[in-house]
């Protein structure tokens, strides 16, 4: 048996390698810069759910904050390289750090709470942050910063001429999230996270030290949230609170997992392979005169999902699974 | 040779409530103790106070020769008390090896060994064949026997059994029985907290009766179960034919 689970995963190994390779190749078939801007959007928001759900699908600490991350690593990189002039690769790996002491220090006091009462203490702490970065006249307060583009530089991270580079920098980050859930998953701190997910009691028992699983898992997740935000401020060039830190996005990165399977190591990249591109081509083809077309697609989806199969779309993949189950 | 567990005049209160007074009570290496009692005599207290779940409002507990009163469950589980719940808390959405892993891993943070270390508690246990199913698909008496596996990953030199044997068929008790001595033989202390006499009585060495939060009458089971005492506390005066 023991062959067995090493076998499944040096197959997942294999399939994302296989996966990697097919998307690398993507851009050679496609040319319009519209389509590669969604391929862009997936791969990051691939990178990002996946990152969502080491907190929340593995440890079961549902956030509904995490554009506070995102945020978080958008301003710290671009603050970082419009004031002191520090270069956004350092800017990333700093805003990743910011991002998990803070996640840290806020999970202090929330890891107290249970269920609910946890997902609430997240969304509240996400808007007061949005509100003060409102504010914060230092940060460029509601108007935002925008970051000057000087021509292609690998050195700045920016690319005026061609998606392509950004294209393959979200690529490597979903690479990097996944590698390290895929690292995660069969480590103590894996089985930790699932164990306090299913019962922390039990799992207290278990010599498992609850509080600092959470606080793991939570730093882990907020670090590539940030790295993500980072990645996205360069992409768009142009931040201001709303547009990095609105709750929009904490719940377009809880999407795609709990589309594709929450807690589970190919939920995420499936969940957003499907849901990226479906919002935005219906935002661009049906959108228009009404907002909201794409909000409705999510909400029937997720409806559907929850009625027809609540493990997510990596269920379908899965036979030998259901047959255990019956 | 020292005492594995004592508890030195323990005091647990919960508001007005009285669950434990004045309980000492020292458990011997390698042992099997029935903590019994009727309803409400304050067994589960003493077991989590002893787990580590709850504080002692006075007293002290020792364990292994070291004062562990103001640990937690999982630093006394590090140093050898394993427990299971009276109400099974298996972990659902994993694997019957997966919830065993997660035990193995407090002694070894190598996976392959935590793995290797979780399979043979479950052929110890007669769960082997089950392992690669969920936690949530097996029948109760399994769970039951995945709870005591899960503990026994850990590595414990004290097993505490809350109520493992109640309610099974009188085979899947047996087989549970057959559980316990084995794991003593294996060199475990066993303290279980059981309700139904007949089941507990052959399997231990030495019973604790506790009544009203206090221990009643400690000894052999044999000599517990002639005791007026006790049997006034299950059925009332009327029986204590001789008290």
């Amino acid at each position: 048996m023991d062959t067995a689970f090493s076998d499944r995963r040096r197959r997942d190994l294999l399939l994302a390698a296989v996966f990697v390779v097919i998307a690398a190749l993507l851009p050679l078939f496609v040319k319009d810069v519209y389509i590669q801007n969604i391929m862009v959007l997936t791969l990051m928001y691939a990178a990002l759910s996946q990152s969502w759900n080491i907190l929340s699908g593995y440890c079961g600490q549902i956030s509904l904050g995490h554009a506070l991350y995102f945020g978080l690593g958008a301003y710290t990189t671009s603050l970082l390289f419009m004031k002191f002039g520090v270069l956004p690769w350092f800017g990333m790996l700093g805003g990743g750090l910011i991002s998990a002491v803070i996640a840290m220090a806020l999970g202090y006091p929330c890891f107290r709470l249970r269920g609910h009462y946890f997902v609430i203490a997240t969304i509240v702490i996400a808007e007061t942050a949005l509100l003060l970065f409102q504010n914060w006249d230092w940060a460029g307060a509601a108007l935002g910063i925008d970051i000057p583009v000087h021509g292609d530089s690998w050195l700045k991270f920016q690319f005026a001429r061609s998606k392509l580079p950004y294209f393959y920098f979200a690529l490597v980050l979903a690479c990097i999230a996944w590698f390290v859930t895929w690292w995660l998953e069969d480590s103590k701190w894996g089985y930790w996270w699932r164990a306090v997910k299913d019962n922390p009691d039990a799992a207290e028992s278990l010599g498992v030290v609850v509080f600092n699983s959470k606080m793991g898992a939570a730093a882990v997740s907020a670090f590539l949230t940030a790295i993500g935000g980072s990645f996205y401020a360069q992409f768009v060039s142009y931040i201001d609170p709303e547009s990095v830190m609105g709750f929009q996005f904490s719940l377009l990165m809880a999407l795609p997992a709990v589309l594709g399977g929450i807690g589970t190591l190919w939920g995420p990249v499936l969940g957003a392979v499907i849901l990226i591109p479906l919002t935005e081509l219906t935002r661009s083809f049906i959108g228009g005169s009404g907002r909201g077309v794409d909000l409705i697609v999510y909400g029937s989806l997720i409806v559907v999902i929850s009625l027809a199969r609540p493990e997510g779309l990596v269920g379908l993949f899965s036979p030998r699974r259901r047959e255990i189950v019956r | 040779m020292t005492a594995l567990l004592e508890t030195k005049g323990i005091w647990k209160r919960f508001g007005g409530l009285i669950a434990n007074s004045d309980v000492s009570i020292s458990i011997g290496r390698g042992e099997i103790v029935g903590l019994i009692g009727p309803n409400g005599a304050g067994k589960s207290t003493l077991f989590n106070l002893i787990a580590g779940v709850y504080a002692p409002t006075q007293g002290s507990i020792v364990f292994d020769g070291e004062d562990v009163t103001p640990m937690t469950a999982a630093e006394r589980c590090e140093r050898g008390v394993g427990r299971t719940f009276q109400v099974v808390k298996s972990f659902e959405t994993m694997t019957v090896i997966d919830n065993v892993i997660v035990g193995a891993l407090i002694r070894t943070t190598v996976m392959r060994e935590a793995r290797r270390k979780a399979y043979e508690v479950l052929e110890f246990c007669g769960l082997a064949p089950r392992a690669n199913i969920l936690a949530s698909q097996l029948i109760p008496s399994e769970k039951r026997r995945l709870e005591v596996a899960r503990a026994l990953a850990t590595e414990p030199k004290l097993l505490l059994l809350d109520e493992v044997l109640t309610g099974l068929t009188p085979i899947e008790a047996q087989t549970g029985v057959e559980l316990v001595r084995k794991a003593r033989a294996a060199g475990v202390t066993v303290l279980m907290v059981e309700h139904v006499m007949e089941i507990v009585m052959p399997l231990v060495d030495r019973a604790i009766v506790l009544d009203l939060g206090k221990v009643l009458v400690e000894g052999k089971p044999t000599d517990v179960v002639r005791n007026p005492k006790v049997i006034s506390a299950y059925l009332g005066d009327r029986h204590a034919v001789g008290a």
